[in-house]
């Protein structure tokens, strides 16, 4: 167990996690070049394109030391973004330490000192790693005093490192063997063994990523899930070195997969203790919470006979993604669709795109909502996350709505812009201080539902891309929330209705209207586009009949084409939503959740 | 995948059409086959349209409505044009009164070549005017001028053929409504018994296509498309021109075009030449686009066909629901409820309610009409019909 080094890499996003680890990878040979790819662990189109990594990705390499001793490291990859700190919580919970990785001109980030947060609640040890080091822009000096002011580590032992030219990679990995500590646990203690990640097989079923923490696990052993009460038998056990390498049995200490013929996906929760059915241990891994969704939004398929594939489609990814929740939900304008729950907006982005291009499932996607808790005048209370079932505005005594603690970090000379974005959004208790010379950490107090709309986007922008942020939940405060309507042609569109705060509420209605007519083609007939509240008129816009729609010539005989093209357009109208006698395309719904900023 | 000869004879009277592709330049909108070529391969698309001609001996079908089109048939001189005419006549069928329906370009008109299309029996020539608007014509890459247009125009009118069509365009980028209407009212004064009035459309790989794409040429958006369509009909309605068709206008019911009626009711037609079409009984073929290929097939015994297809009764009701709703006549709909098993009015009710409602179309006399506006969202329309095929 001794020569055993469980970590992960601790990043903002594009500070060159994906890379280093690559690096590591490549460095230990747990890969020949011609399987080389770019940020190997980020095997997902979406992770790629985005630069971000959303599913965590597990390795075990073998590191000979300058010592002589070969090591096992094994690589815990987490995801960076605040959306997913659930994954990131259950992914620390398999390490010893982490590197902290810090990109060398853009210095200490939000997420950065977020992340690092969490991983102190579970106790690793850290390793400041300072990256990019060859970049012209590098400012090492600044850096180094970031680290010891931002995060209050000793930045005489940042290790430097450019992962993208190889050069300092034999220093982080000699950081990780002797800085890092080796597995505490008994392998002859009863099983724990934690699952920290899923992935689905579909010759397999559910292959487990986990962590023994004690005791050992193998083959033929009957297991228990903790929290779920559910039984299986191991089939097999081994480690992860890029392909699944069987094993024997994994013992306290050791990271690898577990396959148990584990079929139905519910079955299983992320953050679970794995113990011996028969001689279990007397309490689960502590730490264990169920992520709470805190973003909500109904996702419809484009026609009712993909609601069955969207199902399936939602069941598989849930086996990646213990954070989704979804239940059925039916909307009179879209028909059957699912009501989901998610970690955030990117989160709920991740989601939709992952169905799109993984399940061919193109979605229509209601107004993201947050939960809000709503008194009614007989004393009862209920949480609505969905403008369907908001109550009538009669029966309501009070409304409060989530707010989140925000920390963004920037350079001072945007506080003035951050300051006013924040009143702009609602946000209380607006205060910063500074971290360093010209390095300020401003803190707000915002509704969580300003948030979801754009706000990242708009920090980025007035920040020209240097403000970075970080929020975590606090309370839940009073407001004054309105259902707005969106009407199309007189008939309220279900999927587009919104709960907005009252001062909100024309700006946004008036919005959606305008994107709407924009992006709702012209019909044959006049259309009006209307935001309302109760039956009030608010906002409106109007999309005009199309006058020309036919072609001009049609000789020769050659009608074959012409029906084929008409054709080919009737299909294409199966695949707009009807609302009453208009056609609103997919991309409509879309269009209205981004800002013209954007 | 060649198709079977054309089944036995129709108690219709087909249409014949006939694909001259030469032109002397090629007009920067024009997707058509055409090209530019010398006398040898003239002569080699004479002799080939006779061998196709040939090939349909016997084929059942009487034609009374012969089509020369192109291309510009005008390129071909009167003996070129009468020889192919003569050697069509001896291998098909065609009525001793049938129509000859003729395109000609204003520079190939004088005095003698009309006496020539007179005594081959045309009876209908289309003129390519295009524009009487010189600035227009140079924009369009045309070789006439306003002048020459209008000269050609008289002479044709003056010969006594029975119906001279001016074929004009409308919809380009920076004509304004007023240039359009002048021209229209120059049409019109010059007393051309058919107008026949295309609305510029900007198609991929022609000039004009590039020049959209690259942002040089800039197409009328719908609204300007719409009111241009509806100045243009109420225009010549106005001046005793029925438009009873989405782009032809006729002073009167005798100067309709007879020959491209029967495209858009599925009478029997014949085409041959490069990129010809034809139909008949549920089947329509198509000959190959390139005149090299379509006469290296010709040459070797072939049919030169590029594709063809058998239409079910859902695809030709689709089909006469989206031609009928181009024409001021409308949707036949016992035809299509007898020959299709569709009952285009019991299938979409509430729809042709609300298009009634909207003025787009009437309902009557077993027909379903466009009304103008209608007829300018004729393809729309026809994207909305249901057309369930009832069995038996």
């Amino acid at each position: 167990m001794d020569s055993v080094r469980t970590f992960c890499i601790i990043a903002h996003i594009d500070h060159g996690k994906s890379t280093l680890a690559d690096r590591l990878i490549q460095h230990c040979g747990g890969v020949s070049s011609r399987d080389f790819r770019d940020q190997l662990l980020d095997d997902m189109d979406i992770e790629r394109e985005r630069g971000i990594t959303i599913k965590s990705n597990t390795v075990t390499l073998s590191y000979a030391a300058r010592d002589g001793r070969t090591y096992q490291l094994n690589l815990i990859d987490t995801p960076g973004h605040v959306d997913f700190s659930h994954e990131v919580r259950r992914s620390l919970m398999a390490c010893e330490g982490a590197l902290l990785l810090v990109d060398a001109s853009q210095g200490v980030e939000a997420q950065t000192v977020a992340n690092m947060y969490l991983a102190l609640e579970y106790e690793l040890e850290m390793v400041p790693v300072i990256n990019k080091i060859d970049l012209p822009s590098a400012d090492i000096e600044r850096v180094k005093e970031e680290i010891a002011d931002d995060l209050g580590l000793d930045p005489d032992g940042a290790v430097q490192c450019s992962a993208k030219l190889g050069t300092g990679i034999d220093d982080v990995l000699e950081a990780i063997v002797h800085r890092l500590p080796t597995p505490k646990g008994d392998p002859e203690a009863p099983l724990q063994a934690l699952i920290f990640d899923a992935e689905y097989d579909p010759y397999r079923g559910a292959v487990l990523l986990v962590r023994v923490m004690q005791g050992r696990l193998h083959a033929g052993q009957p297991i228990e899930l903790m929290h779920t009460d559910a039984r299986y038998e191991v089939e097999e056990v081994g480690l992860l070195q890029l392909k699944k390498v069987p094993v024997s049995e994994l013992a306290a200490g050791a990271v690898g997969y577990l396959i148990a013929g584990v079929k139905s996906v519910s079955d299983i929760n992320i953050g679970d203790t794995i113990t011996d059915a028969e001689r279990p241990a007397p309490t689960p891994i502590p730490g264990y919470r169920e992520a709470k969704p805190v973003v909500f939004a109904s996702m419809y398929p484009i026609t009712n006979e993909e609601y069955e594939d969207l199902g399936k489609a939602l069941e598989k990814l849930k086996l990646n993604d213990a954070a989704l929740i979804y239940e059925k939900d039916s909307s009179a304008a879209l028909g059957f669709g699912y009501r989901c729950g998610f970690l955030g907006l990117l989160h709920l982005e991740v989601v939709q795109e992952r169905l799109e291009r993984e399940y061919d499932l193109p979605l229509i996607l209601s107004a993201p909502s947050v939960r809000y808790r709503v008194t009614l005048t007989d004393g009862r209370t209920t949480m609505v996350d969905n403008p369907s079932y908001f109550p009538d505005p009669g029966v309501i005594e009070r409304v409060e709505e989530p707010y989140i603690k925000a920390a963004i970090m920037m350079p001072d000379r945007y506080i003035g812009p951050v300051m006013e974005l924040c009143r702009e959004r609602r946000g209380e208790g607006t205060t910063f201080h500074y971290l360093a010379v010209g390095r300020v950490e401003l803190t707000s107090q915002l509704p969580l539902a300003e948030v979801l709309f754009d706000f990242n986007d708009r920090l980025k922008s007035v920040t020209q891309g240097y403000g970075s942020f970080d929020y975590q939940l606090t309370d839940y405060r009073d407001t004054d929330v309105v259902k707005v309507d969106i009407l199309v042609n007189g008939e309220p569109v279900d999927a587009l209705a919104q709960l907005v705060h009252r001062d909100k509420a024309r700006p946004r209605a008036l919005h959606y209207c305008e994107r709407l007519a924009a992006t709702i083609p012209r019909h044959q007939f006049k259309i009006a586009v209307q935001g309302a509240i109760g039956g009030q008129i608010i906002a409106r816009s109007t999309i005009n009949a199309f006058r020309k729609d036919v072609t001009a010539k049609c000789y020769g005989g050659d009608i074959t084409r012409k029906r084929k093209l008409l054709e080919k357009q009737k299909k294409g109208k199966k695949k707009m939503k009807m609302v009453g006698s208009v056609e609103i395309p997919q991309s409509a719904f879309v269009a209205v959740l981004k800002t013209d900023k954007s | 995948m060649q198709p079977d000869l054309p089944g036995p004879a129709s108690s219709e009277r087909a249409g014949l059409y006939l694909h001259v592709p030469f032109c002397t330049s090629i007009c920067p909108y024009c997707d058509f086959a055409v090209l530019i070529a010398g006398e040898e391969r003239r002569r080699e698309y004479l002799t080939r349209m006779a061998t196709e001609a040939e090939l349909y001996r016997g084929c059942g079908l009487v034609f009374d409505t012969v089509y020369v089109g192109g291309g510009t048939p005008s390129t071909l001189s009167g003996d070129q044009l009468g020889g192919l005419l003569e050697q069509v006549r001896s291998s098909l069928a065609i009525d001793p009164g049938a129509r000859l329906h003729l395109e000609v370009n204003p520079e190939d008109v004088d005095p003698s070549r009309v006496r020539e299309w007179r005594g081959l029996g045309a009876t209908f020539v289309s003129l390519g005017v295009q524009s009487l608007n010189d600035e227009v014509l140079r924009r369009l890459g045309r070789r006439h001028d306003a002048a020459r247009a209008r000269r050609a125009a008289t002479l044709l009118l003056e010969a006594g053929l029975p119906t001279v069509s001016l074929d004009l365009m409308y919809g380009l980028d920076g004509q304004s409504d007023a240039q359009w209407r002048r021209d229209l009212g120059e049409a019109v004064a010059l007393g051309p018994q058919h107008l026949s009035c295309y609305q510029l459309t900007v198609h991929d790989g022609t000039v004009f296509g590039r020049r959209a794409r690259r942002g040089e040429l800039h197409e009328l958006d719908d609204d300007g498309q719409g009111r241009l369509f509806e100045l243009t009909h109420r225009f010549l309605a106005d001046r005793g021109y029925e438009g009873y068709e989405v782009s032809n206008f006729a002073a009167g019911r005798e100067h309709r075009s007879r020959h491209n009626q029967k495209y858009w009711d599925h009478t029997p037609y014949l085409g041959l030449g490069p990129s010809a079409h034809s139909y008949q009984v549920g089947r329509r073929w198509w000959n190959r686009r390139k005149l090299r290929l379509w006469a290296a097939d010709l040459g070797e015994g072939r049919r030169p066909l590029a594709g063809e297809e058998v239409l079910g009764r859902e695809e030709l009701a689709l089909e006469a629901v989206l031609l009928g709703l181009r024409t001021s006549a409308g949707i036949d709909l016992e035809r299509i409820r007898s020959s299709f098993g569709v009952d285009v009015v019991a299938a979409n009710q509430e729809r042709i309610r609300s298009w009634s409602a909207r003025g787009l179309v009437r309902l009557g006399a077993g027909r379903l009409a466009p009304t103008v506006a209608g007829m300018a969202v004729a393809d729309a329309l026809a994207r909305e019909v249901e057309l369930p095929v009832c069995g038996g």
